[in-house]
């Protein structure tokens, strides 16, 4: 049990310093393609990171029910995992598709 | 004319505003829709129809002829897109491109090419596409649980929030995914434009035709429960089964007519190219 819960906390500390991490990078990066890295990357690894330890904390109390609860929670994660990265590559896309230069240090505009 | 237009809708508005003030209060336990058919709805609707969850209950069993009449509504506007946007001429074009997949060169021709029916060859939009294997490769995977998840949110509308109208857009919505990733020909190859006009069409059927059917099994028009007779079921029973159909009819109509709207704005009403 004390096990579980360590894990349980270990993942959801994890979870939330991706997230941190994903929502300092949106505010401070300096254009549109270096904010859509902590979205496609921090926020898809925060929210596995999450939703598994929320997983494993619905197992506390294991039975049928709550193994299903939690099989479902997983696919949700794997879902995520699948699309939101896809997500961010096609909207990286469209960015170089219509023209906007990625930024850098000595070109400021 | 604008300020005219402008001052008919302040002066609307207004009035509506106004009129407002007569409603009874948000929640009201004695307001008319409270004491009216609501309190045996709520009392009455699990045992009378064997359907959990109450929404779902008035919705296509109670107030069945509205629902039945939104449907029609959607396939009115899939009509109405179809009569305004498809053009059947040919588009004024440089050319036609076409991709030799395993060199990636594209070659371009003026006349248009015959293509040689083979994987190693694919015609491109006349607007520079990429190669979006990435894309492709996850939507491929994604979409059949997207289409899977839609018919369950349709089949257990009785059970659960969902239904035919929102299990509908999902299921457009895939197709609507399928010409995104891909391109519209390949989604239209796929599902022609003639079966989309067949399904909307055959979803209102299915909705008019239960209620018909009900007629003629000797009750009122949609009154399920007469569904009983040529059911192996009883008449509580026959009214979730009959509910159940007229969802799935909604579903479809609903599919149909989102993939017909977008096909139709996506490509300006040609049906070759678009997005």
């Amino acid at each position: 049990m004390i096990i579980l819960n360590a894990l349980v906390i270990l993942f959801l500390g994890t979870g939330l310093v991706f997230f941190l991490g994903g929502a300092v990078g949106i505010i401070r990066m300096p254009d549109f393609y270096s904010r859509l890295h902590p979205v496609g990357k921090l926020d898809t690894l925060g929210i596995m990171a999450m939703v598994t330890g929320l997983a494993l904390y619905n197992l506390g109390h294991f039975s049928w029910e709550t193994l299903l609860v939690s099989l479902k929670m997983m696919l949700i994660v794997f879902f995520v995992f699948l699309s939101s990265p896809t997500a961010t590559h096609s909207i990286v896309d469209a960015g170089i598709r219509a023209g906007l230069n990625p930024w850098s240090k000595s070109r400021k505009d | 004319m604008k300020r005219i237009g402008l001052i008919v809708v302040i002066l609307c508005g207004a009035v509506l505003l106004y009129a407002t003030r007569d409603f009874p209060a948000w929640g009201d336990p004695a307001s008319p829709a409270s004491t009216h058919v609501s309190p045996h709805y709520i009392e009455h609707a699990l045992q009378e129809t064997e359907v959990p969850n109450l929404v779902t209950a008035v919705l296509a069993d109670y107030r069945s002829y509205d629902t039945m009449f939104e449907t029609l509504v959607i396939f009115g506007a899939g009509v109405a897109c179809f009569l305004l946007l498809r053009s059947f001429g040919a588009r004024r074009r440089e050319g036609w491109y076409v991709r030799h997949i395993p060199t990636g060169v594209v070659i371009h021709f003026r006349k248009r090419p015959r293509i040689p029916h083979s994987r190693f060859f694919e015609r491109l939009d006349t607007e520079w596409v990429p190669h979006d294997l990435i894309i492709m490769t996850i939507c491929r995977i994604l979409l059949p649980f997207i289409q899977l998840f839609s018919l369950y949110v349709v089949a257990h509308g009785d059970f659960s929030p969902g239904g035919g109208f929102q299990g509908g857009v999902m299921f457009g919505a895939s197709l609507v995914l399928m010409a995104i990733s891909f391109d519209l020909r390949t989604a239209l190859s796929r599902v022609g434009e003639r079966i989309l006009a067949l399904l909307a069409f055959l979803g209102v059927v299915l909705y008019g035709g239960i209620g018909v059917l009900c007629m003629l099994l000797g009750g009122e028009f949609l009154d399920y429960s007469e569904l009983a007779k040529i059911l192996p079921v009883h008449a509580e029973e026959a009214r979730a089964l009959g509910m159940i159909g007229v969802e799935v009819g909604v579903g479809i109509a609903v599919t149909a007519v989102m993939a017909v709207i977008y096909v139709n704005i996506a490509s300006a009403g040609r049906h070759d190219e678009g997005l």
